[in-house]
């Protein structure tokens, strides 16, 4: 028995002294705060999985390939807010009188990774590829081209006046035009970082590019991982496992509140939570019957209750920093109100309303809108599908009501209200002539100040004619470890990691 | 009767299956039937009612209204307790209907191929092959996908492949029972075929076939519970403990109550069930 004993007790010392091991090793190599030089290493969890590099095709405007072109590829110019932009690859714009026609001209200094200079080759032929491949990004080049002028300038003309061109152009990232058909798993670009490895769904590995124009960034190593499950992202950023992450849902601060490692901010939001009610459907098809279920539900409530950090009412179709938006008057709620609309509107009280939804999120907020409309008689179903099957219902108009967040790339109107009210984009089933002649005036007027006059009119006729129901402004959360230093809290989602850098922690 | 001892337990451990084991097995069964059957009459419970104000409370807690809520709410604010008891009555119906699906339709198939032999034998037994060597939830997962939601979708999928180990064993006791003197000794005096199948066969097939339905039914309302988290189960308006749980698997750190009390509800439903069904099959499965 004794023998036994020993040799077992041996074993777990052994053991012990093992994982002891293991636990120091993997402090001294994560980086910790002891000792001067800190490791520029940062791993983050992206809030939606980076399936795919290629910025100009069919996934080129998902979340998970824009963060990644960010950091990889430049693009011509950014925005800084509403209707501000700043060169990134081009140095200098200028349009001319009818905007039909806009020079870029380019930096000199800019090279790709592999070495060779960023010419006006380049751009066109990456321009051209974005519209050869009619992927997401492609609508919003409808009847424009683009041609070099020298190696240093490229004029992008339209047939139509194209004021909002410079919105347009911040998701459009620029790669070599010698590799254009090549491997999109580990593709050149001119950005702050390079592909070390990548790994489709799961991770993207980048090392700092030591050529960048602007200096090489602090980082030695970033992380792009993508943790599906909301849980298993609140471990990681928990654990240390990862140091940053976004997109947080307002429930899980609770559980990050007691960490004082990590620090929670906000953005400032683009996003509009908005529920198209398809007026191509026969119930549907009054604006008297659409402003009453919108009466129906008391968003308030489930906005106080549900969103208490990211979401606040909305008073337009399009948030505050968004060139176009004109504030309105805000619905009440008032089911006998909204009760008596549908009576003397002949509602049908036994036919049910699909709620149509794809991401976790809106699961509990379609359940308290569905249960809001119930209690005036209203059968509403919510209905969560597949992204892809969701897409392609929404496109086909097969839902009665459809709840997405929307935001407004470039904050101009003209990427929202221009591109998806009007009767030929047969988005929403509604059709107005009078919407479709204010937004082709405000499409096609170089004047911002005309502009924002018009689209705010435009705003007025969707918010008073409810095409949806737009509950809620949204403000998207940041966490992140108090390590991660230097990150600019950005606008759209996404985060631009060559200015960061790691901290020992102090602050 | 191999088939029978050779079926994997439920329960990992060999627990000897004392009488007094099945007994409290059959009680807390009893339990459940009684709340599943009577406990949505005396509670009131609306799916789609939602109270975002009087959200995420834990057990005891009092909401705005100023009643209690017994075991908690959820994310959306509907009460524990209701859901509870609603997803107790949806998983002994779908335990039910798949197992009686499956019983029928396994009886009939098996008895038929143990007693008719020949090509009849040989063509469901092969069908029986390819479905046992198809996983049975991924043919679920199939099924249930590519219909819209709806409690008959979950039945015929569960089912589909479900009816197999009830073919089997029916096959295996009747290809037994065929050669009984008795069995012969009505064929020789000219009984019907049918007749004989259903007045000498299937009454000592029964015994067995109903040991087993026990623990199908476990494994029904488990499969169930396991579409509907993976939300290919029933709609939202019925309520499924699979999808209470996947409601609460955000909310684990900061309230367990959510994902914790279904998933308790389903282990002792499944196991109470699994241990009188290792019982009942000690007693039937033996005698023959």
């Amino acid at each position: 028995m004794r023998p036994v004993r020993l040799r077992r007790a041996v074993a777990l010392a052994a053991a012990t002294v093992s994982i002891v091991g293991l636990v120091a090793c993997s402090t001294t190599t994560g980086g910790s705060s002891t000792g001067g030089a800190v490791a520029q290493e940062l791993a983050v969890a992206v809030w939606t999985p980076i399936e795919n590099l290629d910025p100009h095709g069919a996934s080129g405007m998902d979340n998970g390939t824009q963060v990644a072109a960010k950091a990889i590829f430049s693009p011509l110019l950014r925005t800084k807010g509403k209707g501000q932009f700043e060169g990134v690859l081009a140095e200098s714009w200028q349009a001319n009188e009818d905007a039909t026609e806009w020079t870029f001209t380019l930096r000199e200094d800019v090279t790709f990774s592999d070495g060779t200079p960023v010419t006006s080759a380049d751009v066109v032929a990456s321009f051209e590829r974005v519209l050869a491949l009619k992927g997401a990004m492609a609508g919003n080049y409808a009847g424009h081209n683009a041609k070099e002028s020298g190696a240093d300038k490229v004029v992008i003309t339209s047939k139509d006046p194209d004021p909002a061109l410079l919105g347009k152009l911040i998701t459009f990232y620029v790669t070599p035009a010698a590799h254009q058909d090549g491997d999109w798993s580990k593709p050149i670009g001119s950005g702050p970082f390079v592909v070390e490895r990548f790994t489709p769904g799961q991770s993207l590995v980048l090392a700092p590019n030591p050529g960048h124009w602007r200096g090489k960034p602090a980082l030695n190593r970033l992380e792009l991982r993508s943790v599906q499950e909301m849980a298993a992202r609140m471990t990681a950023l928990k654990t240390g496992e990862v140091d940053m992450t976004w997109v947080v849902p307002d429930d899980q601060l609770a559980g990050l509140k007691g960490n004082t490692d990590l620090v929670v901010e906000k953005d400032s939001g683009s996003g509009v939570i908005t529920m198209w009610m398809n007026g191509s459907e026969k119930g549907l098809k009054e604006a008297a019957v659409r402003r009453a279920l919108w009466q129906a539900v008391d968003f308030a409530t489930i906005i106080k209750s549900l969103f208490p950090e990211t979401g606040s009412v909305a008073n337009s179709v399009v948030t505050p920093n968004v060139l176009g938006y004109a504030p309105q008057t805000p619905v009440t709620y008032d089911p006998a109100a909204a009760k008596k609309a549908l009576d003397d509107a002949g509602w049908d009280y036994d036919q049910k309303i699909q709620m149509q939804f794809s991401q976790p999120q809106f699961q509990q907020f379609a359940d308290a809108v569905a249960s809001d409309l119930a209690k005036i008689g209203v059968k509403a179903e919510p209905t969560q599908k597949e992204a892809a099957v969701f897409l392609q219902d929404l496109l086909a108009l097969k839902w009665d009501l459809n709840i997405q967040q929307l935001g407004t790339a470039g904050f101009d109107a003209a990427t929202n209200l221009g591109r998806l009210y009007t009767c030929a984009a047969k988005r929403t089933g509604y059709c107005n002539p009078d919407l479709d002649k204010l937004l082709n005036q405000a499409g096609s007027t170089s004047d911002n100040a005309k502009r924002q006059e018009l689209y705010g009119q435009a705003n007025k006729i969707i918010w008073d004619d409810a095409v949806g129901m737009y509950p809620m402004f949204v403000r998207n959360l940041y966490v992140r470890n108090k390590s991660v230093q230097g990150l600019t809290i950005p606008p759209d989602l996404t985060p631009d990691f060559s200015t960061v850098r790691i901290g020992n922690g102090t602050s | 009767m191999s088939a029978i001892t050779a079926r994997p337990r439920l329960w990992p451990v060999r627990l000897r299956s004392t009488p007094t084991v099945a007994a409290v097995a059959t009680v807390v069964l009893a339990v459940y039937l009684v709340v599943g059957l009577i406990g949505p009459l005396l509670i009131a419970y609306d799916p789609v009612a939602t109270s975002v104000a009087d959200r995420l409370l834990p057990i005891g807690a009092v909401r705005s209204d100023g009643t209690v809520a017994l075991l908690g709410t959820d994310g959306a604010g509907r009460d524990m307790l209701g859901q509870l008891v609603y997803g107790a009555r949806t998983s002994i119906i779908i335990g039910i209907s798949v197992v009686a699906a499956c019983l029928a339709v396994g009886l009939a198939f098996g008895t038929l191929a143990g007693y008719l032999a020949g090509w009849t034998d040989v063509a469901i037994s092969r069908l029986i092959d390819i479905l046992m060597a198809f996983p049975g939830i991924l043919l679920a997962i199939v099924i249930a996908g590519l219909f819209d939601r709806s409690m008959l979708v979950v039945v015929l999928a569960l089912s589909v492949a479900g009816w197999v180990g009830f073919a089997r064993l029916a096959r295996g006791l009747t290809l037994s029972l065929r050669e009984r003197p008795y069995v012969d000794a009505a064929r020789l005096i000219g009984v019907p075929t049918p007749v004989v199948i259903v007045r000498h066969v299937v009454p000592f097939v029964i015994g067995p076939v109903t040991a087993l339905a026990t623990t199908e039914f476990a494994g029904a309302v488990l499969s169930e519970a396991g579409l509907s988290f993976l939300g290919l189960g029933l709609p939202s308006a019925t309520v499924s403990w699979g999808q209470v749980i996947a409601n609460g698997k955000d909310y684990l750190d900061t309230a367990w109550w959510i994902s914790a009390l279904p998933g308790l509800a389903l282990t002792g439903l499944v196991v109470s069930t699994g241990l009188l069904g290792d019982h009942l099959t000690q007693r039937l499965g033996t005698s023959r």
